[in-house]
């Protein structure tokens, strides 16, 4: 059963609709305890840095959490500021990031000047190209997703990129280290692909 | 006494039609009728090009001074939108395409209308039920515990149509109903008269909680006396006058528009997929493909052995009525396991509400005699 | 490469769906969730859903139904109307709304969206800016309450402004073009676009897909918003919601194709 983390910021609903269509048994997990039943989890994230790091610490989850993930090596998906705070800090607040892939989190590079094209936050659809292979993009070799993000994980070590984008310089859209994985990008909001990318989190094997 | 269980020989209808009725071979009622009154007159739709040309000079002169010469009722589904093919690229008529919508369109439905509508340069006129009344009045039908739960939709569809019809003097209405694939009519029993305006306010009565201010009504009297003996509106069913083969229908419009097919007819609407797909057959034993299918044996578009082997399996899967009862719970606003219980409430029957039957009656009887209906629905 | 979008616009009003004609007139259209449902299966890039009912004061957001917009779409939701608390905020994104869009209230408490932006980051925080052309000199000026208050603001300054509040996104709401369908206002556009350097989205005026096809052509990465378009269909503007398909999608936006 997957487990999507509520803790008090992120579109729960979004994940938890997308699986039962998809007829995969999913979960709300609001308490510590439900965690152990979890086979997989999902840790959404829709906000600031420091909002999704407060709320996690104050929702109680995190011990239990730590527990799944970096003992008993759970597989989780973390989603957009959950992948930020995957990180040890981040520019955008002042609070300490999980850690638990190492690197920080920093401002999109921009152009100060308005005729230039980049513009910040970084906000609508963009490809992936993938760099290293993964079991979570199968069938998604030329996949579009929805970004909507003024930040980007600048991971300390190369072999935690699974997947850059261009927007400006280029970006670590897809993360992962061992059993934990971050999307830059909003897969539940992402159409076919994004169904196909949150199913094959499922069905394969981390 | 419970009857036993047969099926007809010649087609598939069967004895979940409670009046139907066996000759000594073993072939049903609906295959005599067929066989009797249709196909002498109707003929495979072979021989009838005078017909046709003439009902297309007529329209093309009555509508001479107009912007449309005619109204054509588009559902989505494969009859009205072969007939719009038709209509336009064969008959050279200049059509208004009239759709319906009722707040259930599919998306294949919203698809095809605008392929159709697009690529043979069409006008469009949709007219929108005002989504409150309609939710109300279809609840209304589900607590009335009737079979013919889709009645407000095919109500409000003629209504709109014909008032829209009679507001501009648009003369002809053509629709996509046809002997090929419709020979064989739903029973009363199982889909009782969508036109009964008094069945309709009875049940809204009863069971509605906002008053139909907007909903379209039209009356059993006003539509089939009124419209075509005082206003001269002919409603007239142009595919009757040609050979109509479906699967050949289905090839060409999705070869030449793009139109995607349905698993099964008038799925184009999601609440008739939920009526014919799940209500009728699980809570009645009424499964509406019986009475398609059999249509298509008798006119020779299907083999009996390959109706059998449809009807094995249920219209829906299990998975598909989890899927669209959620779908048509939420839509409605109720809670799904409220939508169970009108499943399982008693069964009623148009008897339990007031009705104007025997004008249906009396008028079938007259217009048979006169021969200007064949066949028709018991 | 990011992609310019190309975003149907919604108008609720009282739980139903309506297009209007310079902010005026409403057209009953149907359902707004069937309307959404269909926009889902034909892959919108994402949906705007404004709600102009008149008495939603003090009552906020039509949560009930908005969760179930939400609960029906696979892309990306952005909402205006009704939101005067952080509150409400909170509640639009926790129901699958990605994006929460402020319009009156940016105007009459602006610390609001700073504080949004603080709790929601920026990317969540989106403002509308109603723009109708006043006096003789058909000056732009910024309109509040559905286009029924003046403020005597200038779009250019107030989207200035906004920019460095950190507002994500500007959604550029033209009154006095909105559902004639006779092409987007590019003055107004490119005023707003060269001044302020955060991402933009138009909506008023778009009546063909060239229209969208010029606009995202003149204005890289912009987001075209369309309501008449995606609802109606031919001269008599029959109500047929409609999207463009993605092989037609891709040859409105090849123009920016890199």
């Amino acid at each position: 059963m997957i487990g999507v983390l509520d803790y008090g910021l992120g579109n729960v609903s979004a994940f938890v609709n997308l699986y039962r269509r998809s007829g995969i048994p999913v979960q709300v997990i609001t308490k510590p305890e439900q965690i152990t039943k979890a086979s997989k989890l999902i840790l959404p994230g829709v906000g600031a840095f420091d909002t999704a790091m407060t709320r996690l610490n104050q929702s109680r989850l995190r011990d239990s959490l730590e527990k799944a993930v970096l003992v008993r090596k759970v597989p989780i998906l973390a989603v957009c500021v959950g992948m930020q705070i995957l990180s040890e800090r981040s520019e955008e607040g002042v609070l300490e990031g999980l850690g638990w892939i190492e690197g920080s989190v920093a401002k999109l590079s921009s152009c100060d000047n308005p005729k230039a094209k980049y513009r910040i936050p970084h906000l609508g659809w963009n490809s992936i190209k993938i760099v290293r292979a993964s079991p979570v993009f199968t069938e998604l070799n030329s996949a579009r997703f929805y970004f909507l993000h003024s930040y980007e994980f600048m991971a300390r070590r190369s072999e935690d990129v699974l997947a850059l984008t261009k927007y400006t310089t280029e970006f670590a859209s897809v993360v992962r280290r061992s059993n934990i994985l971050g999307v830059q990008f909003h897969p539940e909001k992402s159409h076919i692909h994004g169904v196909k990318l949150l199913e094959n989190f499922w069905l394969e094997d981390f | 006494m419970v009857k036993k269980f047969k099926v007809c020989v010649r087609c598939v209808m069967d004895t979940t039609d409670s009046k139907i009725r066996f000759d000594e071979r073993g072939i049903c009622d609906h295959c005599l009728t067929f066989e009797k009154d249709i196909l002498p007159r109707w003929n495979y739709g072979l021989g009838k090009e005078h017909y046709l040309s003439e009902l297309r000079d007529k329209i093309k002169i009555t509508g001479k001074r107009k912007e449309f010469d005619c109204i054509i009722g588009m559902s989505g589904g494969i009859d009205s939108s072969y007939l719009v093919y038709i209509a336009k690229e064969k008959l050279g008529l200049r059509p208004l395409v009239f759709h319906v919508d009722a707040g259930w369109n599919s998306p294949e439905a919203v698809s095809n209308i605008e392929a159709m509508v697009d690529k043979l340069d069409l006008d469009l006129h949709t007219e929108v039920i005002d989504w409150k009344e309609m939710r109300d009045l279809q609840l209304a039908y589900f607590k009335a515990g009737v079979s013919n739960i889709d009645t407000p939709q095919d109500h409000a569809f003629f209504a709109t149509m014909y008032k829209f019809a009679a507001k501009y003097g648009i003369r002809y209405i053509l629709t996509g109903g046809n002997y090929s694939t419709e020979c064989i009519r739903n029973p009363i029993e199982w889909m009782y008269y969508q036109s009964d305006s008094s069945q309709l306010k009875d049940i809204h009565k009863k069971f509605g909680s906002i008053p139909l201010k907007n909903f379209p009504l039209c009356s059993i009297l006003w539509h089939k006396v009124w419209l075509p003996y005082v206003r001269q509106i002919k409603v007239v069913r142009p595919l009757d006058l040609m050979p109509y083969i479906q699967k050949e229908a289905i090839e060409s419009l999705s070869t030449e528009f793009g139109w995607q097919p349905y698993r099964q007819k008038h799925f184009e609407s999601r609440f008739t997929k939920f009526y014919e797909g799940h209500w009728l057959p699980t809570k009645f034993g009424f499964d509406t493909r019986k009475v398609q299918l059999s249509s298509l044996i008798l006119t020779a578009q299907m083999k009996r052995h390959e109706a059998l082997n449809i009807l094995e399996k249920p219209p829906l899967s299990s998975k598909e009525i989890e899927i669209e009862s959620n779908y048509v719970a939420s839509k409605l606003g109720i809670e799904r396991v409220v939508l169970d219980e009108f499943l399982n409430s008693p069964n009623k029957t148009r008897h339990d509400y007031r009705s104007q039957e025997f004008i249906y009656d009396w008028g079938a009887s007259v217009l048979r005699g006169f021969g200007l209906e064949l066949g028709g629905k018991r | 490469m990011l992609a310019s979008r190309v975003i149907p616009c919604l108008l609720l009003m009282d739980g139903g769906l309506y297009k209007t004609v310079k902010f005026r007139d409403p057209r009953y259209l149907g359902d707004p969730l069937n309307a959404v449902r269909l926009f889902n299966e034909k892959l919108a890039d994402e949906l705007v859903i404004f709600d102009i009912s008149k008495n939603r004061h003090g009552r906020g957001p039509d949560f009930s139904l908005l969760g179930k917009l939400a609960s029906e779409s696979r892309m990306p939701l952005c909402y205006g109307g009704g939101i005067s608390s952080l509150q409400d905020i909170e509640r639009l994104v926790s129901l699958g709304i990605e994006k929460v869009s402020l319009s009156s209230v940016a105007i009459s408490n602006p610390k609001i969206i700073e504080q949004a932006i603080s709790v929601f980051g920026s990317q969540s925080i989106v403002v509308t800016i109603d723009v109708k052309r006043k006096g003789w000199l058909r000056t732009y000026e910024v309109s509040a309450a559905n286009a029924s208050v003046d403020t005597g603001l200038c779009p250019v300054d107030f989207a200035s402004r906004l920019e460095q509040l950190g507002v994500g996104e500007l959604i550029i709401n033209n009154v006095d073009m909105d559902g004639l369908m006779a092409g987007y206002d590019f003055t107004l556009v490119r005023n707003i676009y060269e001044q302020a350097n955060i991402p933009l989205a138009v909506v008023g005026g778009a009546g063909s897909l060239d229209d969208v096809s010029r606009l995202v052509d003149e204005f890289p990465f912009i987001g075209a918003c369309a309501g008449s378009l995606f609802v109606y269909k031919g001269k008599h503007k029959a109500v047929l919601i409609n999207y463009p398909s993605p092989e037609q999608k891709n040859l409105v936006l090849k123009v920016r194709a890199e």
